[in-house]
């Protein structure tokens, strides 16, 4: 019987899985790739660390150190492994699990989910127009250049100014593409404005704001693309389509957790991250069903996503070592005016000092106040200098401003 | 009245003039409109006369561009001189009806080549089918479509054994709603309307059913209907219950008569288009396609939408098809519990020219909603856009209220080879004695298959083709093995022999890469083609994490490098160069 199940091995669910095992817990990883590292691997570019190691370090340099981390202790790495079913018993779970090596069963006490999320395709976002070859998300374009050399076309075109997207565009660019033109539909850029400025203005790469495609075109292979102007609401504005002519389509039009496997176990989802609704320390509805990282909401830096990871080790231990100092009912966090998302969406342990709060701001704004409620009244107040919606915030809360509370919400002023 | 006097009333009527003649009760028009809508409407209204038994519509609307016809006319010339062989049987078209026909042949003694222009079978409209096998209460008493419908339906069962494919006999609910016939409610005051959607029109449904031939036909009224699918609107008022309605994997279907057809000797050609046919005395002799020429003694013109280029190509134009596109929504199988009939919501008065699509279980337990029914002017028109997607949700989600219709996965278009008749034309061609049309199957062509090629054989032997059984036929066919159907104990048994087996590669459906070499060894030799068989991308990720996976088994085992596999067609390879600096 192991303590821990972590299953997926990127940068989240290798640090959850080493410092799990710091506390003297029996621990095990499991991948489905035939390496650690998760999406990192075919980041090949930097700007990752900056915030944990106070370095600017490639994505593989990144996983390296979590990597490295785990090598040292003795958790075992099951690559390869494809999760079949998870089962709850009455105090442990079982797992099945498929490999090149065979089927095994594997009993934990309890799961830490960190298996991430996925791109949105174009059916998501409801593009028309035909089915052809030539339409990829920027991961796969990312893995294809970066891992096998090859170009997904040499006239592509963009969909999405966020950092993925502009990430993509300079590696094309640089990797001997013949053109390339980025659309996106908000005024400027949504990704760091450092990637917007050193991904494409600096190269000169051709791009187009409130703009998206409506119709991809061809029969067999991309052909071309019908763009169309969008209002702020990002709603097409008829009449000012055109036709635009590419060999392929590339799309980085948001990320969304891998929500199915945790909904299955009966965890409860959160409308609005779409990832499972967690506690303070990460856990999930279900008893012993931890979640990290990405899976969790999407986080715009790996370091913040990592954060999760050593945060869900205090919860995990005090899953395994049965301290029972919950509150009968965990008090909710919930996002308010000009909010759109905040994890950990419960509070359910009296103890401890503060809280880390993530939340994702529905609105740009200067010198803006963000308050706690509580039956109306503004417990505590934080100025944040600048938010927009691309960017996560962060503010610490202190626990004992819970108490005797059954809902909080976080708002903007 | 006689037909030529019908048509003359309606070509009277039109605004505009056409003129026409009749033989043997086909009529074929000519004249010029201004729209594709008044082309297909005066086509529909002329088919729609009884007794007519094909329209062929040459009438010019605007200034249709016959670009279609120039381009074969162009690859016409691109036919090789090679001889292919020496057939009794060539059957043209490699879909539903032209492999279930040919596997149906191949218990004969008989020599039989089935031509197929795309590269793997199933890829006309079979493959956009939502894989409702109707029980055959929808076409009128009098039509073909009728007596095969309710034939084929009953040919299912047995089949699916033989050949290894999932079918489900779900059964249907036809639904009663207070919307059913908004339009006559004004003739029902009161409590008449509901009186009357209760007691009576359940009942005229069901005599309906009984009189095409269906048995077991159910009346459910109020509670009754949720017990059976609890999903359903709560102003349902009856319905009725059609146990024979079944589903099936349309492709799968498809791939499983090709196999069992060639294992049973009939020479698959794919990739092979027929561009010429060589006739002496009224009888074609030989069939010129690209590939090479094909001798026959018989041909078989179940080319789908390409059924009336193909009769037209053999000097016997007696119809017209007239494609007609239907978009449909998949959703994720995470759904399957919610939906558990073929569901439809009964309208009076009914789209004139479809049943209007439906909600239904797939056998892989994804939910599908549609087909629309549109008149589209291109027969490779299948585009699907946000106002199609809408109005399928909006259409459907009054059926089921609660049903989360923003979680589709895919959303996908086919086209229909509608006829203007609006009945299948199987019979054999007016001015060419040994050719068989087998055209114009449309919906419930996929019901209908089994019995279409059975009648199909019928015709051939009164066409005086000689019917031996071939006592070495072997009719059984064996499935893919799937991992995500194994036992536990099987699949380790698999594993251990060959570790591919435990290499999931598609982890939305749990696919393994051995599967995924099986299917290349089952002749698929595109992503689409492994994606048909093993379902490897079909699931809620849409082939972000597979695609390259999978693209990386076929550059191995085809051996060419990755930037040209295939999606589909040749042209349609995935990527194309590669990064600055690396060898080709």
């Amino acid at each position: 019987m192991k303590d821990v199940v972590v299953i997926g091995g990127g940068p989240s669910g290798l640090a959850a899985a080493s410092s799990i095992a710091e506390k003297g817990y029996k621990v095990v990883i499991l991948e489905r790739d035939d390496e650690l590292g998760g999406l990192l691997q075919q980041c090949i570019h930097d700007g990752f660390g900056t915030i944990l190691f106070d370095e600017s370090l490639s994505g593989p340099e990144f996983a390296d150190r979590f990597i490295e981390k785990v090598m040292r202790s003795d958790v075992p790495i099951e690559l390869e492994t494809y999760v079949k079913s998870v089962d709850k018993k009455d105090d442990h779970f079982e797992l099945l699990t498929v490999t090149p090596e065979g089927v095994h069963k594997i009993k934990s006490r309890s799961i830490v989910y960190a298996i991430g999320c996925r791109e949105k395709n174009r059916f998501e976002i409801k593009i028309g127009g035909t089915r052809p070859a030539g339409v990829y998300t920027a991961g796969t374009v990312q893995r294809l250049v970066n891992l096998y050399g090859v170009l997904p076309g040499k006239n592509p075109v963009i969909v999405g100014g966020g950092d993925v997207g502009l990430i993509v565009a300079r590696h094309l660019y640089l990797e001997g593409v013949d053109s390339l033109f980025m659309v996106y539909p908000e005024d400027f850029f949504s990704g760091l404005p450092r990637n917007a400025q050193q991904c494409i203005l600096d190269f000169d790469i051709p791009y187009r704001n409130r703009t998206t495609v409506k119709r991809i075109l061809g029969d067999k292979k991309v052909e071309g693309v019908e763009l169309v102007e969008v209002d702020e609401e990002w709603e097409m504005i008829p009449g000012t389509e055109e036709i635009y002519e590419c060999d392929s389509l590339i799309l980085s039009v948001g990320l969304i957790p891998y929500s199915e496997k945790i909904e299955d176990l009966g965890a409860e989802i959160d409308e609005e991250t779409k990832g499972p609704v967690v506690n303070e320390y990460y856990g999930t509805t279900v008893d012993g069903v931890f979640s990290v990282g990405n899976l969790v909401q999407i986080f715009d830096y790996v370091d913040d996503a990592v954060k999760t990871a050593y945060i869900v080790a205090e919860g995990v231990d005090k899953f395994l070592k049965g301290i029972d100092v919950k509150r009968k009912k965990p008090i909710k966090l919930v996002p308010g005016d000009k909010i759109d998302t905040v994890t950990p969406q419960r509070i359910f342990y009296e103890e401890g000092e503060e809280v880390t709060v993530f939340f994702r701001p529905g609105v740009e704004k200067e010198n803006a106040v963000v308050c706690l409620v509580n039956l109306g009244n503004v417990i505590k107040t934080y100025r944040k200098r600048y938010l927009r919606p691309s960017t996560l915030e962060e503010i610490k809360v202190p626990k004992d401003l819970f108490n005797g509370k059954k809902e909080v919400t976080i708002r903007v002023r | 009245m006689r037909i030529p006097q019908k048509v003359k009333k309606i070509t009277d009527e039109s605004k505009y003039n056409i003129s026409f003649v009749v033989e043997e009760d086909i009529v074929f028009l000519k004249g010029k409109v201004e729209t594709y809508e008044d082309w297909v409407d005066i086509g529909l209204k002329i088919g729609g006369i009884k007794g007519v038994n094909g329209v062929v519509n040459d009438i010019v609307w605007d200034e249709r561009k016959d670009k279609a016809s120039e381009d074969r006319k162009k690859r016409s010339k691109r036919s090789k001189k090679e001889n292919l062989g020496e057939y009794d049987i060539v059957i043209i078209g490699g879909g539903i009806i032209g492999c279930s026909i040919a596997r149906e042949l191949s218990k004969y003694e008989l020599d039989v080549a089935l031509a197929e222009k795309e590269p793997d079978v199933s890829l006309g409209q079979t493959r956009a089918n939502n894989g409702m096998v109707h029980p055959g209460i929808a076409p009128s008493k009098d039509t073909l479509k009728r007596r095969l419908n309710v034939r084929g339906n009953a040919m299912y069962g047995e089949l699916s054994q033989e050949l290894d494919v999932p079918f489900k006999r779900v059964g249907s609910l036809i639904l009663i709603t207070p919307r059913t016939m908004e339009k006559y409610r004004k003739y029902l005051p009161g409590p008449l309307y509901r009186f009357f959607l209760k007691h009576v029109l359940p009942w005229f449904v069901k005599r309906r059913g009984e009189m095409n031939g269906l048995e077991g036909i159910e009346i459910l009224k109020g509670e009754e209907v949720f017990q059976e699918e609890s999903g359903i609107v709560d102003d349902v008022i009856s319905a009725v219950k059609i146990p024979s309605t079944g589903i099936v994997d349309p492709y799968e279907w498809t791939i499983a008569m090709y196999e069992n057809a060639k294992k049973n000797d009939v020479d698959f050609y794919l990739n092979t288009e027929v561009l010429a046919f060589d006739k002496e005395r009224g009888l074609i002799k030989r069939v010129f396609t690209d590939r090479g020429v094909l001798k026959c003694g018989h041909v078989i013109n179940a080319a789908g939408l390409y059924s009336d280029v193909i009769a037209e190509m053999a000097g016997t134009k007696e119809f017209t098809i007239h494609p007609r596109k239907g978009v449909e929504l998949l959703f994720n199988k995470r759904l399957e519990d919610r939906v558990h009939h073929c569901l439809a919501e009964l309208k009076i008065p009914s789209h004139p020219t479809s049943k209007g699509g439906g909600i239904n279980p797939t056998v892989h337990g994804n939910i599908i909603w549609g087909p629309t029914a549109e008149e589209v002017e291109s027969k490779s028109e299948t585009s699907v856009d946000k106002e199609e997607i809408h109005e399928i949700m909006q259409k459907y989600s009054t059926i089921l209220p609660q049903f989360p219709e923003s979680e589709f996965i895919r959303y996908f278009a086919g086209v229909r080879a509608a006829s203007f008749t609006e009945d299948f034309i199987i019979r054999p061609a007016k001015k060419v004695k040994n050719l068989l049309h087998v055209a114009a199957i449309q919906s419930p062509g996929l019901a209908s298959a089994p019995a279409i090629a059975e009648y199909s054989v019928e015709l051939l032997k009164d066409m005086g083709v000689d019917l031996r059984r071939d006592e070495s036929f072997d009719g059984e066919r064996k499935s893919m093995d799937r991992v995500s159907e194994m036992s536990e104990d099987e699949l380790k048994r698999r594993i251990e022999e060959d570790p591919s087996w435990g290499n999931i590669v598609c982890t939305c459906e749990m696919v393994s890469e051995a599967e995924i070499v099986e299917a290349i060894e089952r002749d698929a030799e595109s992503f689409d083609a492994i994606k048909r068989r093993t379902r490897a991308g079909m699931g809620e990720c849409q082939e972000s994490y597979c695609l390259l996976r999978i693209a990386e088994v076929i550059s191995r085992e085809l051996d060419m490098p990755l930037n040209q596999v295939k999606k589909e067609w040749k042209e349609s390879q995935f990527f194309d160069g590669i990064v600055r600096g690396e060898e080709p």
